[in-house]
């Protein structure tokens, strides 16, 4: 338990700043919405000329930005994105710090396991993730509830915001691979980022083509907005991708760590 | 009792580096010197007992369990401090120990207490402000407070003044009176003389001996130096058992071992204004060993 | 002389990742075009109909997306972004580096002036982004000109690449002012990506919300818009004296505040 709080308060300024930044996040963009349902209001009428391949290529369903659900979901995807590189920073730094600020000897020469060590790390890095998504679900529950122009499915927003939660848990256990694998990374921020953005913009040249196989390259893609909101469920397969990557990833790394040799600073 | 026991420990790494094939053990209560040049082997052999890395062949024993097996069940009795000590730079020294402290199963406090009064710390500042000595002491308080069983010190002194370093030794000594044992790395060789009872020397990743200090200054080995009157022929001294022969002035010094009477009788027969005969200390035979292995 | 080279060798391995990574995306992306240029036209006649506030969520401007350079258009933003992360991160931490790694107590013994540990350092995070932009460049106008049904494309991608190239110098004296200024090193890079995504977030704001034009000068994203600057357009002479003096006065900072700051041992 010693490990999981001495962690936790490591995290505890940069989680109240990511927290707050995906809070500000989605006040800003769900209080436009209400001019922008307008605005698609005028839209719909010139687009029903239009054939559906169209439409297709742009992406979203135009329409569905009139409904907040979908405006919503839209923005969703900036949320999951900064959502995505917090949880990869936690991820990435986990075993790295200790490397880099050379606290390794200090922290395996204590009578505890190695896999204890990284179980505490994990369950402090999953209670700030937690943390985060709590109350990120009950800002943005607030916010959507007071811009709203008609009702909307409370369990359909509340499963799309959980995907938050899927996507964080996936760029997490990257992050810990990655810091187990690579022997010293000097910057952690750069680690993230670039992982982070090179699976965004994946997703951004995968999401049109139409090609379902190619959507699992891409983690951001795992969770389509779209039909949530059509079926009200996850799609079963990609889900199961996603429990796939974090587990491999996360016993690989308890079997990695636990053989590694912990070089002399 | 076998405190340590070391079996044909092997530790390569992809290139030279390492150590191979070293065995030796270390007694329960007492001060185990290891001793090296730089890159002899000795953190990696230090490192390998406490499993922060995992050897490429043979065993390493602490109190009688496999040293990676039981890794944190022996740790609880362990005390280590490494060569350069590197803390959660914005904990403050305080938060630091209880966190260190937060680790075994027992109250430490009292002698935590005890070692910051010692080592006269200021226990309020952040680590990160600390000078490098500040950061060694809060090293030794953190890797003694638990009162281990064995204490695991890897070239500890630099960055302690002299009194300091006294203050080190001298807790090192209570320590092992009160029955602890003591491993002590170090290249520094006044330092493991004035403390150790048995001390390995370590060259190139394999050990050249085992001995007990004693009996290293004991080994027959004399320093031997006078002073003439006269200038005496170089080759004079040159008889077998003299090693390290040099001149100064009207001054000649040289190790001898082998029958003193040969030497006193060529001593003898010189016109001396002074004479010294000595134990070498550690350092001019540990030199003489390296030598020897070239 | 030494540290400049010693610094662009110490970047040389960054650097051809992103290079790789900008290539990939620009060539991915263009290959998407392959696949859109079909339904090209019609899907041109709904774009213009579309609001501004609408157009700004899809990204795609105003561009005329029937034509290569147009669709090249609509990800500019991105090659915006890649860039200005690359160079605000490289600003950064060419500076702060030396006190993260612990090498400062190498680096400013030596012999030399401050000033003259930072030109150099500075000069070297030049010729990296030069190096980027040109990379981009070939590989956008190449890419470009192999869809293109025989339009000139080079002056649209020339001002292109001036717009990124000024925002690639911002962003580095932005970063390296930053990491001057700050007193714990390893927050400069977080803070200067932090600055560099609030300002991109505000821009998207700025376009979704036409009442809040005016912050445009709070956003270097808008100073060069690619649907402005494309198709004659050319860069805002407004903007470009507002670059240039933020870069002179950031440049004049970075070595003012660094030549007085205790360097953090």
């Amino acid at each position: 338990m010693n490990i999981y709080f001495h962690e936790l308060k490591a995290y505890k300024n940069s989680t109240l700043i990511w927290t707050f930044s995906l809070i500000a996040l989605v006040i800003l963009f769900m209080s436009m919405f209400p001019s922008i349902s307008r605005d698609v209001e005028v839209f719909k009428e010139l687009m029903e000329g239009f054939p559906e391949a169209v439409r297709k290529a742009l992406g979203l369903e135009i329409e569905s930005f009139g409904t907040i659900l979908g405006f919503y979901s839209y923005i969703f995807l900036y949320v999951t994105l900064f959502g995505a590189i917090q949880a990869m920073n936690i991820g990435t730094s986990i075993i790295s710090k200790e490397v880099r600020d050379k606290t390794a000897d200090f922290l395996l020469t204590k009578p505890v396991s190695r896999s204890k060590i990284l179980t505490s790390k994990l369950m402090a890095a999953l209670t700030t993730l937690i943390f985060t998504n709590v109350v990120y679900v009950v800002a943005a529950s607030v916010i959507v509830s007071q811009v709203k122009t008609e009702a909307y499915s409370m369990k359909i927003f509340l499963m799309i915001t959980l995907t938050l939660f899927f996507v964080q848990l996936i760029f997490l256990a990257l992050g810990i691979i990655i810091s187990v694998i690579v022997p010293k990374i000097k910057s952690v921020l750069t680690v993230s980022l670039g992982t982070v953005f090179t699976f965004y913009i994946i997703g951004l040249l995968t999401s049109t083509t139409g090609d379902e196989s190619k959507r699992y390259l891409s983690p951001f893609q795992y969770f389509d907005t779209g039909y949530i909101i059509k079926n009200s469920s996850f799609e079963t397969s990609f889900l199961l991708v996603g429990v796939g990557i974090v587990s491999v990833s996360l016993v690989t790394s308890y079997i990695i760590y636990t053989k590694k040799d912990i070089q002399a600073v | 009792m076998n405190v340590i026991e070391i079996n044909n420990l092997t530790k390569t790494y992809g290139n030279a580096r390492g150590i191979t094939d070293l065995s030796f053990h270390v007694e329960e209560g007492e001060i185990f010197g290891f001793i090296g040049p730089n890159g002899a082997g000795k953190s990696t052999t230090i490192r390998t007992i406490l499993s922060l890395i995992y050897p490429t062949g043979g065993s390493a024993k602490i109190f009688g369990k496999d040293c990676i097996d039981f890794a944190p069940e022996i740790a609880k009795e362990i005390g280590y401090l490494p060569s350069e000590v590197f803390y959660y730079d914005n904990m403050k020294v305080i938060d630091l120990l209880k966190y260190s402290a937060s680790f075994y199963k027992k109250d430490c406090k009292k002698r935590m207490n005890e070692l910051v009064e010692i080592m006269d710390l200021d226990i309020t500042k952040k680590i990160d402000d600390l000078s490098l000595g500040n950061k060694k002491k809060v090293g030794i308080v953190q890797g003694l407070l638990h009162e281990p069983k064995l204490i695991i010190l890897d070239e500890p002194t630099s960055g302690l003044d002299p009194l300091m370093q006294q203050r080190f030794f001298d807790l090192l000594l209570e320590e092992n009176k009160k029955g602890a044992t003591i491993l002590f790395s170090s290249h520094i060789l006044s330092e493991v003389q004035r403390l150790c009872d048995r001390v390995a020397i370590i060259k190139e990743g394999k050990i050249v001996t085992v001995e007990k200090i004693s009996n290293l200054k004991e080994n027959n080995y004399k320093k031997i130096k006078i002073e003439t009157r006269n200038a005496v022929d170089r080759d004079y001294f040159n008889i077998t058992g003299v090693n390290d022969l040099t001149f100064k002035d009207s001054t000649i010094s040289f190790l001898f071992r082998g029958d003193i009477n040969t030497v006193l009788k060529k001593i003898a027969e010189v016109d001396i204004t002074n004479l010294w005969i000595e134990e070498p200390d550690l350092e001019e035979i540990f030199m003489h060993y390296y030598e020897k292995e070239d | 002389m030494n540290i400049f080279l010693n610094e662009l060798k110490a970047h040389r391995k960054s650097l051809i990742i992103w290079c790789i990574g900008i290539i990939f995306f620009v060539v991915s992306d263009m290959a998407k075009y392959a696949g859109l240029s079909t339904s090209g036209q019609s899907l041109n006649e709904l774009l213009a109909g579309m609001p501004k506030s609408l157009q700004a969520i899809m990204g795609t401007g105003n561009f005329d997306l029937s034509t290569a350079i147009g669709y090249f258009g609509m990800l500019t933003i991105y090659l915006y972004l890649m860039a200005t992360v690359h160079a605000a991160m490289l600003g950064a931490n060419i500076i702060s580096k030396e006190e993260r790694d612990k090498t400062a107590e190498f680096l400013f013994v030596k012999p030399v002036s401050r000033s003259k540990i930072i030109f150099p350092k500075l000069l070297a995070a030049l010729v990296n982004i030069v190096i980027f932009n040109i990379i981009t460049w070939v590989s956008s106008f190449y890419m470009v000109k192999i869809f293109s049904k025989g339009e000139s494309v080079s002056s649209d991608i020339a001002s292109i690449m001036a717009a990124i190239f000024i925002l690639q110098i911002l962003f580095l004296v932005i970063g390296s002012a930053i990491a001057a200024v700050s007193k714990n090193p390893k927050r400069a890079v977080s803070i200067s990506t932090g600055i560099l995504l609030i300002t991109y977030i505000l821009s998207i704001v700025i376009d979704l919300n036409e009442n809040i034009e005016y912050m445009k000068y709070l956003s270097p994203f808008k100073y060069f818009e690619s649907k402005n600057v494309m198709f004659g357009g050319g860069l805002d002479p407004v903007f470009v004296v507002l670059s240039l003096v933020m870069i002179g006065v950031l440049t004049m900072g970075t070595f003012v505040f660094y030549n007085k700051r205790d360097l953090n041992l």
